[in-house]
């Protein structure tokens, strides 16, 4: 992978322990310093502000809702309770809210009618209240803005991930069609040679157009094995390594009934030696990650199979 | 790829067990390496080794010694 400085210790740590090296245990050293915490330590120094609306915007959204109807029942109480102890309450008309049940009533709609900033003006604070009542309306905005984006990126997450999908499902497609599209043309021109002998410049040509087909897909499949953030459902993992097993065969087959008599191109030849390389390098052991048994056999398969062109 | 690497003894490890130019790899698996590990070696096991080892060792020139269980 690039670095040029390796040595390895080929005794391990059994040969270590035996003879006697100093062993370090369970403290694992952090390797990996978490970027979360440069995160931290950066907005501690923010204001106390921002972090809260990251909090709120962080919620998930029962949680969001719940605590944004909370709240204006909340501020409700407060009005109506203002209303009873300290005798500067809502005013209706030109009424004071009266503290029963019906005013209780009124203060959670004046509540509401504030929070989400309708104000119809049929209910009115007067005195500290109108202090409250504008910090409501401020804090109710907030809220109920992150309300609504958080609902409108949900349905764009599902979005994304959905084009995701399908342009990898695509992506797949078009290999497996390629595949079958190599393997048919090989089948075309070992029946071609059987017939003819030896192939015509012509032939030749569409070959290495086919083998060059042929090399870009082994490198999808190659890399889809070997990167691992992405993965094929099994059934369509072992559709592409089925295909890609025959379409080998077939550059087998062709590879040994070709060579005698026939020049191999040059061309031909690096495309073959490209392809060969990069199946080597597929075997139900050598890839990064484990599959199932079905699967370790077909990547074995191939790897047999790139031997034989080589 | 192990063939066309070099190896290192025992002994110039040890020596040089407290040189921070010389950093230790162990590939064994997370449980494995917390059984028991050459001191200050950093554990990278076989299975992330495509994947994480450019995050840990973003110098390529640096001075590398791999090692795992047993002889292989």
């Amino acid at each position: 992978m690039g670095y040029k400085n390796i040595r390895h210790y080929v005794g391990g740590m059994a040969d270590w322990e035996e003879k006697g090296g100093p062993v370090e245990k369970m403290d694992l050293p952090v390797v990996d310093p978490s970027p979360r915490q440069f995160v931290r330590a950066e907005t501690s120094k923010t204001w106390i502000w921002s972090r809260w609306l990251d909090t709120l915007a962080n919620w998930p959204l029962d949680r969001l809702v719940g605590f944004w109807l909370g709240m204006i029942l909340a501020f409700g109480f407060v009005y109506w309770g203002a209303g009873i102890g300290m005798g500067w309450g809502l005013q209706a008309g030109n009424a004071s809210v009266k503290p029963d049940f019906e005013g209780l009533l009124t203060s959670i709609y004046f509540s509401f009618v504030t929070a989400l900033s309708i104000g119809y003006g049929d209910v009115i604070p007067v005195g500290a209240l109108r202090v409250l009542a504008i910090v409501e309306g401020a804090a109710g905005l907030l809220i109920f803005g992150c309300l609504v984006s958080k609902l409108v990126s949900r349905r764009q997450e599902e979005l994304t991930e959905e084009i995701h999908r399908t342009t990898f499902e695509d992506r797949l497609d078009r290999v497996r069609t390629n595949l079958h599209l190599v393997f048919s043309d090989l089948g075309a021109v070992l029946q071609l040679q059987a017939e003819q002998g030896v192939l015509p410049g012509q032939i030749v040509r569409r070959l290495e157009s086919t083998v060059r087909v042929f090399r870009g897909e082994m490198q999808t499949i190659h890399d889809l094995l070997y990167r691992t953030q992405v993965l094929p459902d099994e059934e369509a993992l072992e559709s592409l390594l089925a295909n890609l097993a025959i379409c080998l065969q077939s550059v087998v087959d062709l590879q040994s009934s070709q060579l005698n008599g026939q020049q191999r191109s040059q061309p031909l030849d690096a495309g073959l030696h490209a392809i060969s390389n990069l199946a080597n390098e597929i075997c139900g052991e050598c890839v990064p990650r484990t599959y199932a048994p079905a699967m370790k056999q077909w990547m074995d398969q191939i790897q047999e199979l790139a031997r034989k062109i080589a | 790829m192990i063939n066309q690497i070099a190896m290192i003894t025992r002994e110039e490890i040890l020596a040089r067990l407290n040189d921070p130019s010389l950093l230790l790899v162990n590939v064994m698996p997370e449980e494995t390496f917390a059984d028991g590990h050459i001191p200050r070696s950093l554990n990278l096991p076989l299975s992330q080794v495509e994947t994480k080892a450019r995050q840990l060792f973003a110098d390529v020139g640096r001075e590398l010694v791999i090692y795992c269980g047993g002889p292989t």
